[in-house]
């Protein structure tokens, strides 16, 4: 740091030490087994039809007209307060069909195996593709500082195929069970007959299992092609000579065109998957509201492996000044990150409009805990924690900080689906915990072998003297 | 405002040195070549922050980081306080039969008014502690240092001796070399 001192920039050549490799396939293993426990726990008595969770469904108020004329006899007197919005319901009901109805699922205890890899499918793929929108940023910014921590991002983006094809696999299976709108298109129901849904029918131009696969499947290739010519451009930059800056000048050009298609597609990833669960439900913030839960995550795993391979010895141009950084950004999009979720929740409680409510309903109602956990994690603690100036330049702190981060927007996402598929009475389980061991795991053995296929240092990349010089100051 | 924010009174002082660069670079390894020489520097002054200097004379890292909690805090508690006045104390309004009491509607406002506390009160601090307030006397030592010239300025303490000092400065890239005395500059 600072002027006159002189710092050699050479490469180097990661190996995954021994016990990184260890620990991978000991969370992975712990996972899978974790997993098999929290399987053959579930309750399986229940299978064939989900009347359990459907019942308890009705008892809030999200009942079809026709069905549940009696539950609301009783309700009207049991609870007055939640009077008026029901009867609203009921109106909106009586006018459009039924919309607050979880469908009936056909596989309960399968179904739960299958939305656990959904959750976990979609969040690493979104991570991955997350860090990849990170390296076009800095080259569409023309940013020095990052270039020598760019292979980690690198490595992180190789994961994308892994986690989409465990996302497609999830619900090509469990479509029909995980989707209430892919249960009714499977139906086939004609306007006019019982059970037809007016919104769902409305829906389906875009809502329909055609789309579903074909959209998410092209947007991903093209994603993955560009994001493959970044990485071969700085492959290519390495081999090259310093000083030249084609590869450069190229990287910037593919940086641009990704990130104006990222920017504009990456909400379909979460509409598709995510917020289709509630099908009749929808929030025009709910694009961002998943790319920065996952942009945060991918910052602070970002953050993590660059203070773990400091901790290793490697990466000698990075110093307090890039962790310190990154500690920013990861502080950054906490704020960020609470403020779009102010901001589709705040919305949707001010109006009260039932047809958006039940999001919320269902959620805060049957699942407090879980609402209240998913805002200390991801917001409170982050933002206490990572105040300080000394916090963010403390490898154990952002240790310690990142891992609460990473488990609070997994929380977030499972949260995004759970109550959505099976209604109230899901908890974070073995099946759960199992689950993400086990990818989390995965990931982190896949990053590590990836970065281990090419030199850990950008040595010609052109900002590089830059980056290691860097300095936020005092 | 030097990098040290120590305070220059230009008409007390007894007897300064003052050297003006107009290379950052050669500003630096003066002052390294300065502080290796154990000479006491009063303080620097410069356009723009010149990366490594501070560490160079080991200055504290600056309280602004602090100020600005400190305003955020004030503007957090005035904005609740004020909300809490108006909306439960003064005219509890019925919208849409929502609470009164402390509602997700109160937090935009509270947020906003912390983010302007914040970012008002850095502001005025940060220009009134560099004397850029209007209506703050400024104490410039030249007038472009706030352009595109930098100022070293040293204090002449007992036992220094002075000819070193300034061929220490000329040799490192100073263009203009000045002697402040009781207020009154006169080049040497």
């Amino acid at each position: 740091m600072g002027h006159g001192h002189h710092i050699e920039i050479k490469q180097e050549t990661f190996v995954v030490p021994a016990r990184a490799k260890q620990f991978s396939m000991i969370f992975m293993v712990v996972g899978l087994i974790l997993a098999g426990i929290g399987i053959a726990k579930i309750d399986k008595s229940a299978a064939g039809h989900d009347e359990h969770a459907k019942v308890e469904a009705k008892a809030e108020g999200h009942d079809s007209h026709e069905a549940a004329k009696g539950h609301e006899e009783q309700e009207h007197t049991a609870a007055a307060a939640e009077h008026h919005t029901e009867e609203h319901a009921n109106v909106m009901t009586e006018k459009f069909g039924p919309r607050m109805e979880y469908h009936t699922i056909d596989h309960p205890w399968q179904t739960k195996i299958w939305a656990n890899l959904l959750v976990a499918g979609y969040f690493f793929l979104m991570i991955s593709l997350a860090s990849m929108f990170w390296i076009t940023i800095q080259y569409a910014a023309n940013a020095g500082w990052s270039a020598a921590i760019k292979r980690i991002p690198e490595a992180m983006s190789t994961f994308i195929p892994v986690g989409f094809i465990v996302l497609l696999i999830s619900v090509f299976i469990a479509k029909n069970d995980i989707y209430h709108w892919a249960h009714y298109e499977h139906l086939g129901l004609k306007p006019g007959q019982e059970g037809y849904d007016k919104v769902l029918d409305g829906k389906s131009g875009f809502l329909n299992s055609t789309m579903f696969f074909v959209f998410p499947i092209v947007l991903v290739t093209i994603w993955m092609i560009l994001g493959r010519r970044l990485r071969n451009l700085s492959v290519q930059e390495d081999n090259g000579t310093k000083g030249d800056i084609t590869f450069h000048n190229k990287s910037i050009r593919t940086s641009a065109i990704f990130a104006v298609i990222f920017g504009f597609t990456i909400s379909f990833m979460a509409w598709f998957f995510i917020m289709s669960v509630d099908a009749h439900w929808y929030s025009t913030i709910f694009g961002v509201y998943n790319f920065i839960t996952h942009w945060v995550t991918a910052i602070t795993i970002m953050a993590l492996l660059v203070a773990y391979l400091k901790s290793l010895g490697y990466l000698n141009i990075v110093s307090d000044e890039h962790i310190h950084d990154l500690g920013k950004f990861m502080f950054a999009f906490t704020i960020f990150w609470a403020y779009i979720w102010l901001s589709q929740y705040l919305l949707i409680w001010y109006a009260q409009i039932p047809e958006e409510m039940y999001y919320y309903q269902i959620r805060f109602e049957q699942y407090k805990a879980n609402f209240l956990t998913n805002l200390v994690m991801n917001f409170c603690l982050p933002f206490a924690l990572l105040l300080m100036r000394s916090a963010k330049r403390n490898r154990y702190v952002l240790g310690i900080v990142g891992s609460i981060m990473i488990l609070g927007h997994y929380h977030d996402v499972w949260f995004m689906v759970f109550p959505g598929v099976f209604g109230p009475g899901m908890q974070v389980g073995l099946l759960e915990i199992g689950v993400f061991m086990f990818f989390a795991g995965l990931f982190l053995i896949w990053t590590l072998t990836a970065l281990t296929k090419r030199g850990l240092v950008p040595v010609n990349h052109p900002f590089i003297e830059e980056s290691a010089h860097h300095d936020v100051g005092v | 405002m030097g990098i040290l924010d120590k305070k220059l009174s230009l008409r007390n002082r007894s007897k300064m040195l003052v050297g003006i660069w107009e290379d950052e670079d050669k500003l630096v390894e003066a002052t390294s070549a300065l502080v290796h020489d154990g000479v006491h520097i009063h303080d620097i002054y410069t356009p723009y922050p010149v990366h490594g200097l501070e560490r160079i004379i080991g200055a504290r890292r600056s309280r602004l980081a602090r100020v600005a909690f400190l305003c955020g805090l004030t503007g957090f508690i005035l904005m609740t306080t004020m909300i809490w006045y108006m909306y439960v104390l003064d005219w509890p309004v019925n919208v849409g039969n929502k609470p009164v009491r402390f509602t997700p509607s109160w937090i935009p406002v509270m947020f906003e008014g912390t983010v302007l506390c914040t970012a008002y009160g850095m502001g005025f601090f940060f220009f009134w502690r560099n004397r850029l307030l209007l209506g703050v006397k400024n104490d410039l030592l030249d007038d472009r240092q706030t352009d595109d010239r930098m100022v070293i300025a040293i204090e002449c303490v007992e036992g220094m001796n002075e000819s070193d000092v300034l061929n220490t400065m000329k040799s490192n890239g100073a263009v203009e070399l000045r002697e402040l005395n009781h207020g009154v500059q006169t080049t040497i």
